[in-house]
């Protein structure tokens, strides 16, 4: 094929997936699917091999993959044009039941010549809580809806009987329904675009194209091992849930131009719905190797090719049924991502060349809150806090994190504006800002994240309830690189307000709210009355010594309220005189550090 | 000559690989032969995360740590853990080390 | 030539990028044309050389034209060119107190990624958010608050206001401030009593307030169009200032009319204090122009389409209404502000063509040569290959005729660098190798084109295509035709298309209430929001001079269904003051409009409609200027032939023998058949076999694909 074709057929195989995104977007009109940007479309070869991945969220592409291969299998023989299957069983393919993937098959000429694949995360798919994420839950039969592959759409015709038995078991079946023909609307795209661009160039040539582009990422991702060290790099993190922890260890193994990610070590897996399967483990740490070492190459199969993972079973990152797993992606799938993220970025700091494309862990920490009840209209909501969205950036070997910068498994994420959700939920914030001293200390400081506080107000049933699927406060997950801290921890606070207290107008921050805190994380609480809901989100890892940090720039932070003056002096070791750096003080404080850490550690 | 073949070679910013053993990339110090854990050779200080510093980090759990390892020579920190109480060190090792 | 002595005249210029256009209307019909180099930052210079040299091919001064000048038509790019070169203000922003990051922190990670190409996206590591036009330290909380009803949940602590303007003006020196306070623009009666305070206290400083210049929800989006109106203003007030005293130094009498981003004009001393209103405006006459030509020909769907040396903007005109931007940006910048979607991306003639040293591919841009050094046949420094010089390479470009023969082109050089760095690498005849080029650059505009149009729910098949731009016309006949559309048109206002647009526009104010209201609420209460914002409007054109049937009242309203978050500006087809039967059209309207954009199956009625936002558009209509008008003659288009070379021949994949003509020796009705190429004095129309072309009675030439 000549090289001019081929980049026509490449720019157009890109084309097709984004414009399948926006209608996927435009039909669904969903603030998840819209803000949240928690989608994926993606285009799969005949076998269900991964051909052009879109950017979503970025874990479900190999597990997309996997659908469709449980779709040829379970259909073999059976599957027609204009045919579409829903898959959301964790033990099959998806991530968990509330992102369900639709698979459609593509035909030219009567054959099967492609997959798309796209999934949203739907409003709700009937587990035990509201909104998907089941923190209740004790086993999968508990999370709702699952299926292992049904066909929805044959031959272009909507099984009304599926469809309404799946919608009778969904709490919100208008928004459901809405969700479903939105990713039927986005499959259909893709298929009238693909079999348009084989008219055109003809079935074989774009397939000798599809074949050539994953063979081109599998020679550009193994060029760029060969160039990296060869060596081994460990990470660990831990998730507390209802005060048990629960670790992901992972060795991190490049040879050549391999890359091997163990995960033996692992905890056994947990009686919450933190864990995930090992089609999601995979999808977790292919998140962050795709924009971190594949930034300039095509995602698809070739990038699979030269990765190999080993995830016993029976641990938090490959549990068996029925252990549950709603919270996965904010849970174990978000600790692989954040493990993967770590050792890669080691083994690119140990890099001359590459040594600008390592990071420390951006927002390690989803919190997953759904509020959910009547609003000041009447009507009844659900709906996650988008903050959770917001993120925070890593830092990196040249430069600091991006202040509430997002997250690296999906590159374009955002929150809703304070008056977009007081306008749908009858709550009102009392701030909403960076968290200081959040981000990760370091010579490079870790991205800060940020804090609020809610008041229920002008709520007809004196408040709402929320499911909180809340870990991480009490081990921070961003890990720093290269001897950067990382980013301080999530906190969940309810502060009770005191008797005959009154709703504050405002607060200037948790401590400025009377009442009495009590931590919450896990489950279903109520935000009623006068009390408030404080939630802080991490902030990303730091990159080396933070006694290494420019002072100027520590002075910056402090006058920016990023960093605090007592900070400034016990971790960063800088004095501060009127705001300017002193320093003959900052000399003599780092001096001082120096010591303290000799004198007071031990060598082994 | 290339930098790799000058300077030794990084297992990661702080440390470096050269002549067998692994060294501070800072000060030179030498952290033991390069085919041991450099971690075992140096300064560790383990301190509970929620008095680490600053507002945010009182996660309410003494059990958490923050583990940090120090060059002995010249006192920079060449890596940061968290971990819980016994939790072995994390390893890192480049290949022919 | 037509004797100028009792012609009076209506003048009308364009500051662009790089040049500053003009376009004169004269009272006996005939069109002049002038353009000067654009002189940032003293725009003024350009603009008046650029009168300059149309009145001197008239046989006037600058003088004399302006003395018997009745109406100038402006659009500038002051704004743009401040916030992109952060020449702005020193500007302080009041907030509500437990809010002061929302500017600095974008939404998150919105404001890392948004403007960046999905390359950039890809690549995280590697992205920042651009420093805000405010920094941290000049953001002041401010003890109140209002809630989601407008009800005052916190009074205004004034004493803190006070406090907070001493700060800024005298420890952080800002001379402007913005104020944008939470749920402003349902109430913005803080917001006004803080206006009064800094008048009292920083009388000189410039302030700006959410809730006068996008009342609208949304803080984030709010408080930013308030801090870049506030970093412009003055410079914006100042040039336009500037500006009329110089006309009236050379003797222009009359009014100043300036565009706005929304395509409507207003007078300059109100454009004066809506810096934001100016973003972008070049653009949007220039769709506004192609909507004009459009009307004319009788084309009410048309894709207006420019790529000149460094960029390729895209409009869409759909039954002959404008889109306007869903979240419109300067530099990296949110804002938000009626504004025409024009989309733009950083490919053009001078994109660097170079093959990927890894893969093997041919690549073509993202880096350009831009204006300088430019393409290597230009001799002006370029030493990279760029899609002009392939343009050049494929027969497209005569070496002595570019630019009227003023500049000789290097064919040799640039043929010798692309066979080094493009053809060797890639294996193949430079020839060969050029054409490959040719086809991407032309498949990948045929992809953006159907990605923006998909975007909007639209099919390009449906549509007419208009080329603007020099490097346009050698791609449109090729990518019109993979669009399937109608046919393509190359406009003969083609050069000075945005100064083209400048006259075709009308005055016009707009005006919003928010407000949620079911689809069922009773047409009075409608009215009754529309009938204050009327009496504004008229009381605001008279003052303007425009009054009786030169006014009309255009009403819209956002509607919604419930939980869902797109909002579709419907426009009111009923009489207005509406009835019932006038509210369920607009509903019936809405319903059909949301299908059309979001796709079959995409409403979800469940749940109810919502309307949102009261809109009504108060147009001073203008007179409209008439394009000179030719009978179509004989199609035989010889006269114009100028000879014959070999040029790639898209249709037959190969190079072949073209005719070659010369558009200023074309007649109205002349036909000419591809393989071919048109010169005209900007551009060249490159035609390939089965495309005819014809030259219509306002001397455009029309691209049709069937006999």
């Amino acid at each position: 094929m000549d090289p001019m074709t081929f980049s026509i057929i490449r720019h157009r195989l890109f084309r097709i997936v984004d414009e399948a995104v926006i209608t996927l977007k435009h039909v669904s009109g969903s603030a998840i699917t819209n803000e949240g940007h928690d989608l994926m479309v993606s285009l799969y070869r005949a076998d269900g091999t991964l051909l052009m991945g879109g950017v979503g969220f970025l874990h479900h592409l190999t597990s997309a993959a996997e659908a469709c291969k449980a779709i040829i299998r379970r259909f073999a023989g059976d599957i027609h044009e204009g045919d579409v299957f829903l898959l959301n069983d964790p033990y099959t393919a998806a991530l968990h039941t509330s992102d369900i993937y639709l698979v459609a098959p593509i035909h030219h000429d009567g054959r099967l010549v492609a997959w798309s694949a796209c999934f949203v995360h739907v409003t709700d798919i009937g587990a035990m809580n509201p909104g998907g994420f089941a923190p209740q839950a004790v086993d999968i039969f508990t999370e709702g809806f699952s299926s292992p592959g049904i066909r929805l759409v044959h031959k272009g015709e909507m099984r009304q009987d599926v469809l309404d038995t799946i919608l009778n078991m969904v709490r919100s079946p208008e928004m459901v329904s809405l969700d479903l023909r939105s990713m039927i609307a986005c499959n259909n795209v893709a298929r009238d675009r693909m079999q348009a661009l084989m008219a055109k160039y003809g079935a074989e040539a774009v397939d000798t194209a599809c074949a050539r582009l994953i063979e081109q990422s599998e020679t550009l991702l193994r060029a760029r091992l060969r160039e990296l060290p060869d060596g081994q790099w460990q990470s660990r993190q831990y998730l507390d849930v209802n005060g048990t922890t629960a670790r992901v260890v992972l060795t991190m193994t490049k040879q050549d131009d391999r890359l091997v990610f163990d995960f033996t070590g692992s905890d056994p897996q947990s009686p919450f719905s933190i864990n995930c399967t090992k089609w999601a483990s995979l999808g977790g740490l292919f998140a962050p190797l795709f924009p971190l070492l594949c930034y300039d190459i095509t995602w698809n199969e070739g990038v699979i090719r030269p990765i190999e993972m080993i995830a016993p079973e029976g641990t938090i990152v490959n549990c068996t049924r029925p252990a549950p797993v709603s919270v996965a992606t904010v849970g174990a799938i978000q600790s692989v991502n954040n493990a993967a993220c770590t050792t890669i970025g080691k083994m690119l700091a140990a890099s001359d060349k590459y040594r600008e494309e390592a990071t420390a862990v951006w927002h390690a920490n989803h919190f997953a809150i759904f509020k959910f009840g009547r609003n000041q209209k009447g009507g009844y909501s659900i709906g996650i806090l988008t903050e959770t969205f917001a993120g925070a950036g890593g830092a990196r070997s040249f430069a600091d994190g991006v202040e509430i910068g997002g997250e690296i498994p999906n590159p374009i994420s955002r929150m809703a504006n304070v008056e977009t959700v007081e306008g749908a939920f009858p709550i009102r914030y009392l701030f909403r800002r960076r968290a200081p001293d959040s981000g990760g200390p370091g010579m490079y400081r870790g991205g800060t994240g940020g804090e609020m506080a809610l008041v229920a107000h002008k709520a007809p049933d004196g408040g709402i309830d929320y499911v909180i699927s809340g870990k991480g406060a009490r081990h921070p997950m961003s890990e720093g690189l290269a001897g950067g801290w990382p980013g301080a921890p999530n906190s969940y606070v309810w502060v009770k307000a005191p008797e005959r207290g009154n709703t504050p107008a405002a607060a200037a921050g948790l401590d400025d709210i009377p009442g009495t805190a009590e931590r919450v994380s896990w489950g279903v609480f109520p935000l009623k009355g006068h009390d408030a809901l404080y939630v802080r989100w991490n902030g990303g890892g730091g990159f080396g010594d933070p006694i290494a940090r420019d002072p100027d720039r520590v002075a910056a932070d402090v006058a920016a309220g990023l960093v605090s003056a007592d900070s400034a002096r016990a971790i960063y070791g800088v004095a501060l005189a009127d705001g300017a750096v002193d320093a003959a003080a900052t000399a003599a404080l780092r001096a001082g550090i120096r010591q303290d850490r000799l004198a007071g550690g031990m060598v082994q | 000559m290339t930098d790799t073949a000058t300077r030794g070679r990084l297992l990661s910013p702080a440390i470096r690989l050269a002549g067998g053993d692994c060294a501070c990339a800072a000060c030179g110090h030498v952290l033991g032969p390069a085919a041991d854990p450099w971690k075992h050779h140096a300064v560790r200080r383990e301190t509970p995360l929620a008095t680490a510093g600053g507002h945010g980090w009182d996660t309410g759990d003494d059990a958490v740590l923050l583990r940090q390892f120090f060059c002995p020579g010249c006192a920079a920190l060449l890596d940061t853990e968290t971990a819980m109480q016994g939790d072995p060190p994390l390893i890192d090792r480049l290949a022919g080390a | 030539m037509m004797q100028n002595g009792e012609a009076s005249y209506l003048v009308a210029t364009d500051v662009g990028g790089t040049c500053t256009d003009t376009i004169v209307f004269g009272s006996d019909g005939a069109i002049h044309i002038g353009k000067a180099l654009s002189t940032p930052p003293d725009f003024e210079t350009g603009v008046l050389n650029s009168i300059a040299s149309a009145a001197g091919p008239m046989g006037m001064t600058l003088e004399s034209l302006l003395a018997r000048t009745h109406l100038f038509i402006h659009g500038t790019t002051v704004v743009d060119n401040a916030v992109l070169t952060r020449d702005g203000a020193r500007t302080g922003l009041l907030t509500t107190a437990g809010f002061e990051d929302t500017l600095h922190v974008t939404r998150g990670a919105y404001g890392r990624w948004s403007g960046l190409t999905e390359e950039r996206i890809k690549h995280p590591v590697k992205t920042d958010r651009a420093p805000a036009l405010t920094p941290r330290d000049a953001v002041a909380g401010i003890p109140e608050r209002v809630d989601c009803d407008g009800d005052v949940v916190l009074p205004l602590d004034e004493a803190a206001v006070e406090r907070a303007v001493r700060f800024l003006t005298a420890e952080k020196g800002v001379e402007a401030i913005a104020v944008s306070f939470l749920w402003s623009f349902l109430n913005p009666d803080h917001e006004r009593r803080v206006r009064d305070i800094i008048a009292r206290v920083a009388p000189g400083a410039y302030v700006t307030l959410s809730s006068d210049i996008a009342p609208v929800p949304g803080e984030y989006e709010r408080t930013s169009t308030a801090v870049i109106n506030a970093y412009a203003g003055r410079i914006t007030r100042s040039y336009l200032t500037s500006l009329q005293s110089q006309l009236a130094g050379k003797g222009y009498g009359g009014a100043t009319m300036v565009m706005q981003g929304y395509g409507g004009l207003l007078p300059a001393d109100e454009a004066a204090d809506r810096a934001v209103g100016l973003i972008e405006c070049g653009p949007a006459a220039g769709v506004i122009g192609a909507r004009f030509l459009g009307d004319l020909m009788g084309d009410r769907d048309v894709i207006a389409a420019d790529m000149g040396g460094t960029t390729f903007k895209v409009g869409v005109i759909q039954n002959g209404q404008l889109e306007y931007a869903r979240e419109p940006m300067v530099d990296r910048f949110h804002y938000v502000a009626p504004k025409i979607e024009v989309v733009s991306i950083g490919s053009g003639g001078g994109s660097i063509v170079t093959v990927d040293p890894r893969t093997g591919l041919p690549m073509v841009g993202p880096r350009s040569a831009g204006a300088r050094p430019g393409p290597i046949c230009y001799g002006q420094g370029g030493e990279e290959p760029t899609l002009t010089d392939v343009m050049l390479m494929i027969g497209y470009m005569d070496p002595g005729q570019f630019l009227g023969g003023s500049i000789t082109l290097d064919r040799e050089k640039a043929e010798r660098i692309f066979r080094e760095t493009v053809a060797e690498p890639l294996g193949l005849p430079v020839e060969q190798a050029a054409i490959g080029i040719y086809r991407i650059a032309s498949a990948q505009i045929t992809d953006l084109i159907r990605e923006i149009t998909v975007e909007r729910g639209l099919d390009p098949r449906d549509f007419v295509l208009h080329s603007f731009g020099g490097t346009c016309g050698m791609l449109a006949a090729a990518f019109g035709e993979e669009l399937s559309v109608k046919r393509v048109v190359i406009p003969y206002t083609a050069s000075v298309n945005c100064a083209f647009g400048l006259v075709s526009a009308d005055i016009a104010h707009e005006y919003a209430v928010t407000l949620t209201l079911p689809a069922d609420t009773p047409a009075e209460r409608i009215n009754a929001l529309f009938a204050p914002l009327e009496e504004q409007a008229r009381a605001q054109l008279a003052a303007e001079g425009v009054t009786g049937d030169r006014v009309r009242m255009e009403w819209s309203v956002d509607l919604r269904y419930s939980r869902q978050v797109h909002e579709v500006t419907t426009a009111v087809s009923a009489p207005t003051p509406l009835d019932g039967a006038g509210v369920a059209r607009l509903v019936d309207d809405f319903e059909a409009l949301y299908e059309r954009k979001y796709g079959k199956g995409s409403a979800y009625r469940e749940a109810g409609i919502e309307m949102t936002m009261f809109r009504l558009t108060a147009r001073g209509l203008m007179p409209r200027p008439a394009l000179p008008e030719e009978a179509e003659g004989a199609a035989d288009a010889t006269p114009a032939l100028i000879g014959r070379r070999r040029i790639f021949d898209a249709t037959g994949g190969a190079m072949a023998e073209g005719t070659i003509y010369d558009f200023t020796r074309l007649a109205p009705g002349m036909e000419v058949t591809g393989p071919a190429v048109i010169h005209t004095p900007i551009t060249t129309i490159a035609l390939h076999s089965g495309h005819h072309a014809r030259m219509d009675r306002w001397r455009n030439i029309v691209v049709q694909y069937h006999a």
